[in-house]
């Protein structure tokens, strides 16, 4: 990731990062605050590269020379990292980054830490951060990355500059998860999906969301052609694959992005979350008016909200399935 | 790069520079040993980032030929398999040569092992010297000034400082000074140096270096070279670096804190000393605060005991070569004497008290270059 990509992706955050590199006013402590993909690691990376890098120009490091190498390994003594283990980030990983922060630089002067997932710190890791956030005893740096600013604590927000990224675009998102190890068409649905839903079914997990994407599929398929058969299907396979509440709400999401792709469809928009169905998403929306397909994810809509409302799952979903085959 | 070495000089360096390096390190290229061949011979470099060690093997000395380089370059090598591959190899010398990419072929005898190498340009760069700074010590003498100092550093990192010797020059004295600030050890040496302008101050190396640099330093007579960086120590022997991180921030004025005047001075036999508080602290351990009671009766006879509120009570009377002064009652902790007392080689100990709630410090009763100070403890 060079910076001049990072540039055209988030330009208000890079113009002022490079504002300040340039006039030598950095803040002690920032939050990068933004979605998955956004970027953050990769201009927390940047930064520790443009405040090393002997080549840089303007504010953009070479990339290329010893010192941007060893930072992007992560190789760099002077350029700590902390990621969460496990669940969360410990206390005594942020105890061993402050003895760290005790010694004198390796190489340089500015000491740079950049603690990654920073709003699942422990409430005790936090604190203990705390100390050494604000007045740490030699120069450092400290880059706290985030998705959710509102998880961490208040007193650490007050004590760094926050700037908040850009989410990244569909493309992009599609790419990422890409990336990570999805399928084509299981990437599309992914970056669809909230944030924090999508990212924990990438990779390994990314099965369980290529299931139920097959189930909508052919739940949706039962609901306008074979009705008979679909109380069977959500009874034996649907409740089976989405099997408690966050689950389910997810699982009508998917059936919600069907809807809204027969609607993208009638307008020959692109973007569609189930691209590689575009004939048979077609081959419905001729039966249906724009307002029957409106009424349907208003249906789906008005079960998410139920749902949180603890209704029973099957009942709901029964219920649902009626409505959307009557269509009212 | 390419050369052939003499395995066992080899393997003594390895052995030297893996001592630095940690396996939980989190800086991934600082698990590898670093090699560097020059004209002039061989360097290996080892660290965890706290301390680094490297070690150089001379093409020849006097006597022997140790390598021959065939073509110089550096790599990095994978410290945990590599220090053992060469202890183990067969015969009497090791070919070393590096191929793209930085795959590494060992060769010895009839074996062939291919190693995967790491970039060199990624290893971390040891500071450049500037030689202004320098002083020198004989190896025993450091030795003995580590030892004497390095137990009474502060093991909580609430004041990160205090988990360091702090070195301090005056003039041609060398001043040695730990604390964990309920005592304190200081030790002052005469050194040796070129430059008149030799000042170092606040130069705090961390204890747990010290200690390691006290495991290569032998008892002999030789000369190590001192040179001190904004950043980094090195400790220059014969063929050997030793470098530690300094710790950073101010280490607290010790000078004031030491008593000048005195109530009650005591000199004691340390021996008898030692043995009498390791007897009281048998009971005190027991109630965890180590808290001993000391007390001056008549004729030069002091009282130590101790009482542990479940298990029972110590009383033990000490003769002491000479007392003086007020009459004293004051109570401490008696594992720091002890520490303290186990670092003084000298057969008496001198006492000196200001009053019951004020430090004391006990010094060597032969020579004036040592010094601990401790804190009483409040026992009402």
């Amino acid at each position: 990731m060079d910076w001049n990509e990072m540039q055209v992706q988030q330009p208000t955050v890079m113009n002022m990062l490079k504002r300040s590199i340039e006039k030598d006013r950095l803040a002690h402590a920032y939050i990068f605050e933004g979605m998955r993909g956004a970027g953050k690691k990769a201009v927390a990376m940047l930064m520790a590269q443009s405040l090393y890098c002997p080549y840089k120009q303007d504010a953009a490091p070479c990339g290329s020379c010893s010192e941007c190498r060893r930072v992007e390994h992560g190789n760099h003594p002077d350029v700590m990292l902390l990621e969460p283990e496990g669940a969360s980030i410990k206390k005594a990983q942020v105890e061993a980054l402050q003895k760290e922060l005790t010694y004198k630089g390796m190489e340089t002067e500015v000491k740079i830490y950049i603690v990654n997932d920073a709003d699942k710190m422990t409430a005790s890791a936090a604190n203990s951060l705390l100390k050494f956030l604000e007045e740490p005893e030699s120069p450092t740096l400290a880059l706290l990355l985030t998705e959710n600013v509102h998880f961490m604590l208040d007193t650490i927000i007050s004590r760094s500059q926050k700037i908040s990224f850009a989410p990244p675009e569909l493309e992009r998102r599609i790419e990422m998860f890409e990336a990570q190890g999805s399928s084509k068409t299981a990437a599309a649905l992914l970056a669809k999906l909230p944030d924090d839903v999508g990212g924990n079914y990438t990779g390994e997990n990314s099965d369980w969301i290529v299931q139920g994407r097959a189930l909508v599929i052919q739940l949706v398929e039962e609901v306008h052609h074979r009705p008979q058969q679909m109380l069977l299907t959500l009874q034996e396979k649907w409740l089976t694959h989405f099997k408690d509440r966050e689950e389910l709400d997810i699982g009508l999401d998917l059936l919600l992005f069907w809807y809204r792709d027969l609607l993208t469809v009638k307008y020959g928009q692109q973007n569609l979350a189930y691209p590689d169905l575009t004939e048979r998403l077609e081959q419905q929306v001729i039966l249906m008016s724009e307002t029957e397909v409106a009424k349907r994810l208003q249906l789906i809509l008005d079960a998410k909200r139920r749902l949180r409302a603890n209704v029973n799952a099957q009942l709901l979903m029964e219920h649902l399935l009626l409505r959307l085959q009557e269509g009212s | 790069m390419h050369f052939v070495i003499q395995r066992e000089q080899f393997v003594h360096s390895v052995q030297h520079v893996n001592k630095a390096v940690s396996s939980r390190t989190t800086i991934p290229i600082l698990t590898g040993i670093k090699i560097d061949t020059s004209s002039e011979g061989v360097t290996l470099t080892g660290s965890d980032s706290d301390i680094s060690i490297e070690s150089f093997i001379p093409k020849t000395d006097e006597e022997n030929e140790y390598v021959d380089i065939k073509e110089t370059g550096s790599i990095v090598l994978q410290a945990r398999f590599f220090a053992d591959i060469v202890k183990k190899l067969p015969g009497d010398e090791i070919e070393i040569s590096v191929q793209d990419q930085f795959a590494t072929t060992l060769r010895s005898g009839s074996v062939v092992f291919n190693l995967n190498g790491l970039d060199p340009e990624e290893y971390p760069r040891l500071p450049k010297l500037e030689e202004n700074q320098t002083f020198s010590l004989p190896q025993n003498l450091l030795k003995d000034m580590i030892r004497q100092t390095v137990f009474a550093v502060s093991t909580q990192e609430t004041r990160p400082v205090l988990t360091g010797v702090n070195f301090e020059n005056d003039k041609e004295q060398l001043t040695c000074t730990a604390t964990d600030s309920h005592r304190l050890a200081m030790r002052t040496v005469a050194t040796e140096t070129d430059n008149d302008e030799l000042s170092i101050s606040n130069v705090v190396i961390p204890g747990k270096s010290l200690s390691e640099l006290r495991q290569i330093l032998e008892d002999t007579n030789d000369h190590v070279q001192i040179v001190v960086t904004d950043s980094q120590v090195l400790f220059k022997f014969k063929h050997l670096l030793f470098f530690s991180r300094l710790l950073d921030g101010k280490y607290p004025v010790t000078n004031n804190m030491i008593p000048e005047q005195s109530k009650t001075t005591m000199e004691l036999s340390t021996k008898d000393l030692l043995h009498s508080l390791e007897r009281a602290l048998l009971l005190s351990k027991e109630a965890k605060n180590n808290v001993i009671n000391f007390k001056t009766l008549e004729g030069s006879v002091i009282e130590i005991n101790s009482v542990s509120a479940e298990v029972g009570k110590v009383t033990e009377k000490i003769t002491c070569q000479s007392l003086e002064g007020e009459d004293l009652r004051i109570s401490f902790n008696g594992k720091n004497i002890i520490d303290a007392l186990k670092v003084i080689d000298s057969e008496f100990v001198h006492i000196t008290f200001t009053g019951a709630m004020s430090p004391f410090v006990i010094r060597p009763g032969d020579h004036n270059q040592m010094l601990h100070l401790f804190s009483p403890v409040r026992t009402y």
